[in-house]
């Protein structure tokens, strides 16, 4: 491992983090606009919109680090063609812009509720297109180990994990600080944000349920693909993917679950949020770890 | 059918001697751990005692002298980003460093191990079949240098027609994933791509 993969890890996993999060966001501000109007709507989650932004910049900024000559970057669109690399650059920079085009109309609440979800719904539909590409990059024949269905299945998964956990922190943030502005638990706000966490509880955990699928799946493909990436998964490696496996496990399923029921009890507010806080924590890791093995167990098909 | 430049190499002349990868190194001026054309021993085999005798168990070896195969199909220009590394008219596949942006993604996709990256340029680098001195009329220097006469450059049509039409043995991957201008005269123990009963041998090097 050395900078350049660390670059890459950490420009796939922001990536994919701002993307499930752009998305998340969307589906519980379109609900809870339905139900309890706009304007909670917003307060509840706005905040979360603009934090949005930086962790895609950050992983977009990292992504040069693994480059050999990065006054070139500009150039690197022009094989849109042929390239996955060139395509995923370009759902990138049109995803940012997407992105901040509706966060500036949402913000400044520009046009009408109906024509901001359009816009959202188009910059959900260009993320949803950046990580198929994203995923693409790595399907090659002479890449073994990734050139395997679960890389784009897995990718998702990611994506939506990260998503789902990173706004359960962010709306809690949110909340500890509308509280301080305007202290009372009794509030609409607080109903709303049970509600979100219940929910975003009960996404992780169905979520888990999909990665304790896919990563069988993984090794098993690998085995037949690259029996070499397998054996360096549970031989070499086989404590940072137990660790993972942990990770994923404890953060998603276990936290989910306390999670849900800390934000189905009124009063609970304290410890649902530190469960938030911590079960983000540990899949944020548990997800770098699994994409760290996922470029370290990496061979190559052929002479290299 | 366009033009395409490709190298010959005779498997069964080859001795492993690396005249060619050195001849390489030294008019590319290369640096340590990058080397455009590289010769692979490819071997197996044990001995077995039989009383006081020790006899020789499906011992084999052979070399493979290896390059930028400047494929009818390359891989390496498919996923270049920037069009960086891309096929001219002559069929030669050649990187633009202009225009590289460093990504190393045909370092991904090449089965061949050809493009290889110079950390000091910070950009990617390859066979580019000597172009300056086939422009003048001459040979690439690996093709010139070697003693055994193993190896030749030129339309591969012609190539085909003179030595046939094997373009893959091991340790070279199948054939069928980016078509390498390649003609190769197999060596008498050579194997099959993909069905090889021998491995890589000779891999410490550090040239
Ligand atoms: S050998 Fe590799 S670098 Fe050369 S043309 Fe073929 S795929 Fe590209
Ligand atoms: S390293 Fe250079 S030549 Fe290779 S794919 Fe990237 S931009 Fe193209």
């Amino acid at each position: 491992m050395n900078v350049r993969e660390w670059a890459l890890i950490t420009f796939t996993i922001l990536a994919q983090m701002s993307v499930g999060s752009f998305i998340v966001l969307g589906i519980v501000h379109y609900f809870t606009a339905k139900k309890s109007g706009e304007k909670q709507a917003d307060e509840l989650s706005d905040r979360a919109l603009l934090a949005i932004g930086p962790v895609l910049a950050l992983g977009m900024a990292a992504s040069l680090l693994h480059l050999g000559n990065p006054i070139n970057a500009y150039k690197a669109v022009t094989n849109l063609g042929t390239s996955w690399l060139s395509r995923e650059i370009f759902f990138g920079v049109l995803f940012a812009v997407a992105g901040a085009v509706f966060a500036v109309m949402q913000w400044k609440k520009i046009a009408t509720f109906t024509v901001r979800n359009v816009v959202a719904l188009v910059a959900a539909i260009i993320g949803v297109a950046l990580v198929y590409s994203m995923s693409m990059v790595y399907m090659m024949p002479t890449r073994p180990g990734w050139n395997v269905i679960t890389t784009p299945l897995s990718f998702y998964v990611t994506t939506l994990l990260l998503g789902v956990l990173a706004m359960g922190a962010a709306f809690v943030a949110n909340y500890w600080y509308v509280q301080r502005k305007n202290p009372g638990c009794a509030s609409d706000q607080c109903v709303l944000l049970r509600d979100s966490l219940r929910w975003f509880g009960m996404a992780s955990i169905v979520l888990l349920g999909f990665q304790f699928v896919l990563l069988p799946l993984w090794v098993a493909l690998m085995a037949g693909s690259s029996s070499a990436s397998a054996t360096m998964l549970v031989g070499e490696f086989g404590i940072v993917f137990a660790l993972r496996l942990a990770l994923v496990f404890l953060g998603a399923g276990v936290l989910g679950i306390f999670l849900y029921r800390a934000a189905s009890s009124p009063g609970q507010e304290k410890v649902m949020g530190a469960v938030a806080y911590v079960a983000f924590a540990f899949v944020l890791v548990g997800e770098v770890l699994g994409r760290f093995l996922f470029y370290a167990t990496a061979t190559h098909f052929g002479l290299q | 059918m366009a033009k395409q430049l490709g190298f010959y190499f005779d498997a069964s002349a080859c001795m492993g001697c690396k005249t060619c990868q050195v001849a390489c190194k030294d008019k590319n001026d290369l640096p340590v751990g990058v080397n455009f054309r590289r010769v692979w021993q490819y071997g197996n085999g044990s001995w077995v005692p039989s009383g006081k005798l020790w006899t020789p168990n499906n011992v084999f070896v052979y070399s493979v002298s290896v390059a930028c195969n400047h494929c009818e199909k390359p891989s390496c220009a498919e996923v270049c980003p920037t069009g960086a590394l891309a096929k001219r008219a002559d069929g030669l596949v050649l990187v633009n460093a202009d225009q590289c942006v460093g990504c190393r993604y045909c370092e991904w996709a090449c089965p061949y191990g050809a493009p290889q990256f110079n950390e000091a340029k910070g950009v990617m680098t390859k066979c580019n079949g000597c172009e300056d001195l086939l422009a003048q009329g001459q040979n690439p220097a690996c093709v010139d240098a070697c003693p055994m006469r193993a190896l030749e450059f030129g339309d591969i049509a012609e190539l085909r027609a003179k030595h046939g039409n094997v373009n893959a043995i091991e340790p070279l991957p199948v054939a069928t994933l980016t078509f390498p201008a390649l003609v190769i005269k197999p060596h008498r123990h050579a194997q099959a791509s993909g069905k090889g009963m021998g491995r890589i041998i000779d891999l410490v090097e550090e040239a």
